[in-house]
């Protein structure tokens, strides 16, 4: 056992800097979390169910984790898009362009909520002629959960998949040519493998940014229940009702499918990356 | 296949990369693009590949013209100096993808590709690591398989991009002798590109030697070595003395007079003379007009400086020979110029 913590290295501090690692993550990490499901708990085991089991909770998973993998799929597709336009091309404003990626960031997620839903509402600038020429509603149905969730998600593919686009080596793409693939073959099967393990990533990332999301969303979810209700609002509902239990419930549940969906994207990645690991 | 260039001329920007060039490439022949760097000769590779192209000039492919073709209708293998490895394929499925992306209709049946990588994976003796990822190979054993994987799509000509420029020396060694026995064997049209003059000479049937975007000599190994056409290849071609000389009635003098050697070259007045360390002629002598500077013997080889009449000399021996004259740091000695080359300043 004192073997694998403790290899010989040069770099001093291997003790105190796990230490410090792992009371800070127990801290900030693990003690909200461990209170989380204490209070979860407290239900007992039929009782977290039956909190966790209704109608309700389970159609508010559904557009939770639902929208959140749809937006995610969209930002995977056109964060790739943006990052290798930003990273391929030479163009005038391109340093404006890279700023602006990282507004969603940046942004209060209730303002972009608010000028989101004003935008795509019935009478709104693009909610309008979408109403009027296609019959589509967007604002107060699960589309627009969908594209809000799309805007906040948005950087972190073009953040993972940005780097690795930049260091992949030009050369490859030459050899490829040079043997006689057609762009469209140096692309699928030189330029993409490479990238697909950051692509996940930023998936990930954005898909859990997706399912946390609140203050975006309320605002142009509408929040009919069963709906366009989504799984952080029906814990705050919970909470003004004074069901802290429930709403615990409904988190620690929440907590469990998360951590499963991120496990399996993990467990692919780096299945992804050991294969040409250095 | 053969290779016309004919006024090949590239410019980056204001530096002019390649002025004019013409170079003829032999049917079958090995042959060396050397200079330092900045001469342009992988610029000129990079041309015949088709992944630059030139402003101004003709490429001919085997009598075609081929500057309207693309990279991938050349029939042209390409091998990188960091290998350029594809890093999530397999060995094997690196080798294979020049036969996999053709188009459908020319594409091999799989257990026919299957057949051709592993024939072509034993010819570089690597047959062993089908299954491993290239991150898992040495240097040299990625460049050998690099070396299939341009080999597999049976091109007409073989492009090498420095290609043992980053393996340490004795892998180097080794595989310049490895691809010269391969070449023996399958006779394909090479050019590749190097900084290293001891790797064009040991390897090359003909050496092109470039500087500045230009061409400075084409020739046989010994050709360029023993003959070099102009001052830059005597100096950039091993090692050698340069003095300063004043050439008069066919004898060029060196420094004030100290030394001096018969020349048939038709310069006059002031001039650059080139002795090789090998054609200067050291003999001990009580009171001769030299003096042993320093010595350093390496390996077989002994390297002598001489100061004489204000001039820094270096001449070499076999260490055997040195031994015999028994000299040492601080001795006199009388210096003679066996062989000498003179151009005009």
């Amino acid at each position: 056992m004192t073997s694998i913590l403790k290899k010989p290295s040069v770099l001093p501090g291997f003790g105190l800097t796990l230490g410090f690692t792992l009371s800070y993550l127990s801290i900030i990490v693990l003690l909200p979390l461990g209170a989380l499901i204490a209070k979860a708990g407290s239900l007992g085991w039929f009782g977290f169910w039956d909190a966790v089991l209704t109608p309700r909770v389970l159609a508010a998973f559904q557009v939770s984790f639902g929208l959140s993998l749809v937006a995610a799929a969209i930002n995977a597709v056109f964060g790739f898009i943006v990052a290798w336009v930003l990273v391929r091309y030479q163009f005038p404003g391109k340093r404006l362009v890279d700023a602006l990626v990282d507004l969603p960031f940046a942004l209060p997620t209730a303002v972009a909520g608010i000028a989101l839903s004003a935008l795509y509402a019935p009478n709104g600038w693009i909610g309008k002629p979408l109403n009027e020429l296609f019959g589509l509603k967007v604002a107060f149905t699960p589309i627009g959960i969908a594209i809000a969730l799309t805007f906040i998600g948005l950087p972190f593919v073009v953040r993972t998949v940005q780097p690795i686009l930049q260091e992949l080596p030009p050369e490859e793409e030459e050899a490829a040519v040079s043997l006689g693939a057609t762009r469209g073959q140096t692309f699928w099967r030189v330029v993409f493998p490479a990238v697909l393990p950051a692509l996940v990533t930023g998936f990930a990332l954005s898909f859990a940014r997706g399912v946390g999301e609140y203050g975006s969303v309320i605002f142009i979810a509408g929040n009919m229940p069963g709906l366009t209700e989504i799984l952080p609002l029906l814990i705050v509902i919970k909470l003004e009702q004074f069901d802290y239990a429930g709403a615990a419930a409904v988190g620690t549940s929440m907590l469990l499918v998360s951590f499963v969906m991120l496990l399996i994207l993990n467990i692919l990645q780096h299945w992804m990356r050991s294969r040409h690991a250095r | 296949m053969a290779i016309q260039v004919q006024g090949i001329t590239k410019q980056f920007g204001t530096y002019r990369a390649l002025d004019s060039v013409d170079l003829e490439v032999r049917s079958g022949e090995l042959l060396a693009l050397l200079g330092p760097s900045g001469s342009g000769k992988t610029t000129l590779l990079r041309i015949m590949a088709g992944l630059e192209s030139p402003d101004a000039g003709s490429l001919q492919l085997n009598g075609e013209e081929a500057l309207g073709l693309k990279p991938r209708d050349r029939q042209v293998g390409f091998v990188f100096q960091h290998y350029a490895l594809f890093r999530h394929m397999t060995v094997f499925d690196n080798v294979a993808f020049g036969l996999k992306v053709r188009p459908r209709d020319q594409r091999l049946p799989a257990a026919e590709i299957k057949r051709r990588v592993m024939e072509l994976l034993e010819l570089v003796q690597l047959g062993h690591f089908a299954e491993r990822y290239p991150a898992q190979l040495s240097g040299g054993q990625r460049q050998r398989v690099a070396l299939a994987r341009a080999l597999a799509i049976e091109p007409k000509v073989l492009l090498l991009d420095e290609p043992f420029g980053a393996l340490d020396a004795k892998v180097r060694k080794e595989l310049r002798r490895w691809l010269r026995k391969l070449h023996d064997e399958i006779h394909i049209t090479s050019v590749f590109v190097t900084h290293d003059q001891e790797e064009a000479l040991e390897l090359a049937d003909r050496v092109v030697v470039m500087s500045q975007g230009r061409i400075e000599q084409i020739g046989t190994p010994a050709d360029v070595y023993d003959h070099p056409s102009s001052a830059f290849v005597y100096e950039f071609l091993g090692q050698v003395n340069r003095f300063d000389c004043t050439v008069e009635g066919g004898v060029a003098r060196i420094g004030n007079g100290a030394l001096s050697i018969a020349t048939d070259e038709t310069v006059r007045g002031s001039g650059v003379a080139y002795v090789r360390p090998h054609d200067l002629g050291v003999a001990p002598a009580v009171g001769g007009p030299g003096r042993v500077s320093g010595v350093h013997v390496v390996g077989p080889d002994a390297r002598v400086e001489i100061e004489l009449d204000g001039l820094n000399l270096e001449a070499e021996m076999d260490r055997e020979r040195f031994t015999s004259l028994g000299m040492v740091v601080g001795d006199r000695c009388t210096v003679q110029i066996d062989r000498a080359r003179v151009f005009a300043r």
